[in-house]
């Protein structure tokens, strides 16, 4: 029986909106999101109404589990499934956190001079890690080599330093529906 | 992406099998499967397939496309055409590679079936590598594909994408000659 589940999505003109998924639905849009973060040269929109609800799925299927210890099968199946939706998840989570670790200044400082409205790019937790990241290597990077350096040349700004993502980086994108009046527009003279 | 994750995705794509065993419906989270009466044709995920047969609780049923004739006719389809054809399936070698692997006793003519498939990718590779690498020496902005699957585009994904971005790169960075600093020693 799949019941729905509330997802708060957030409407077109920014008002959020309650969306009913059936699991099916939340599993599909967890891949989607997945396949986005792992071709998407940038790190996307943080998507934790997705995660908890996964989170929750997988734990209220844990507990049943744990419950009906005798039909062997059904548990295995059970166990398998709930092993390739970790798998999706996991790899989900670890590939915005490269992302996090390689692009950080850049990160932080979107998330610093975002509007009130706008969606984050960082669940909390990763906002944490973010900042506790960048606090870690300027410490670093002060005690193995600033510190030791001319006093005029014991600053460092990586927002400078650390490359950008490369949002003209090539990629493959798949249409999901027909779309009429699409323009890609190529390399204009200015960009030679 | 690698091709183990491709045919992570492709392990989705339900296959029908005849069970050995019975079990009523079971209720997994991506939806409802079963019930499985011993005899009886149901459709489940390749994964789950894959994993039944192995515990030699059912026997698997190859889709209606994985025959010899009509390989033949997708084969021959695909070297008359310059641009690529509709395959039977998205998934279309992940499933023959699987299907073969665990249930080739099920599959007449596997063999055949094995070098029909194995052709059909030839020709659709040789296709793509032509495809890039026009695509590299016009060093066009975008390239439209249609009936692209997915492991063919992980073949030279990664590396059309990084080699286009080196090439970018150097493109937008060459300065004009006359505003050129020139060292004069």
């Amino acid at each position: 029986m799949a019941e729905g589940l509330e997802v708060r999505e957030l409407d077109s003109d920014g008002s959020s909106e309650e969306l009913v998924l059936t699991p099916a639905q939340l599993l599909r849009s967890l891949e989607q999101a997945w396949l986005n973060e792992k071709f998407a040269p940038e790190l996307l929109e943080s998507k934790s109404e997705i995660v908890e609800c996964v989170m929750e799925q997988l734990d209220h299927m844990e507990s049943n589990l744990k419950r009906a210890k005798h039909g062997d099968l059904k548990v295995s199946i059970h166990r398998m499934e709930i092993e390739r939706i970790r798998y999706v998840l996991s790899s989900y989570l670890r590939c915005r956190l490269v992302k996090i670790e390689k692009f950080f200044p850049h990160i932080l400082e979107k998330e610093k001079s975002r509007a009130e409205g706008e969606p984050s790019i960082l669940s909390p937790e990763e906002f944490a890690f973010a900042k506790e990241y960048m606090a870690n290597t300027e410490t670093y990077l002060k005690n193995v080599a600033l510190k030791h350096m001319p006093p005029n040349l014991q600053k460092v700004d990586l927002l400078r330093l650390v490359p950008k993502p490369n949002l003209d980086s090539f990629v493959f994108l798949r249409v999901q529906e027909r779309q009429e009046n699409i323009l890609v527009e190529p390399e204009t003279d200015e960009q030679r | 992406m690698d091709p183990a994750e491709a045919e992570f995705l492709a392990e989705k794509e339900l296959v029908t099998v005849i069970p050995n065993f019975s079990l009523d419906r079971i209720y997994l989270i991506g939806g409802d499967l079963g019930p499985f009466n011993p005899g009886l044709p149901v459709e489940v995920p390749l994964w789950l397939a894959v994993n039944l047969k192995q515990r030699q609780k059912c026997r698997l049923i190859p889709p209606e496309w994985m025959d010899a004739e009509k390989l033949e006719e997708i084969r021959d389809q695909e070297r008359k055409e310059d641009t690529f054809t509709p395959m039977p399936s998205p998934y279309y070698m992940e499933l023959t590679k699987l299907l073969l692997n665990y249930a080739s006793d099920s599959i007449p003519k596997a063999d055949e079936i094995r070098t029909l498939v194995k052709d059909t990718w030839d020709t659709r590779i040789a296709k793509l590598r032509l495809s890039a690498d026009s695509f590299v020496r016009q060093q066009e902005a975008h390239a439209k594909l249609d009936n692209l699957t997915l492991m063919e585009i992980n073949t030279t994904g990664t590396f059309l994408t990084q080699a286009l971005d080196h090439m970018y790169k150097l493109r937008t960075n060459l300065q004009p000659a006359e505003s050129a600093q020139s060292q004069d020693f």
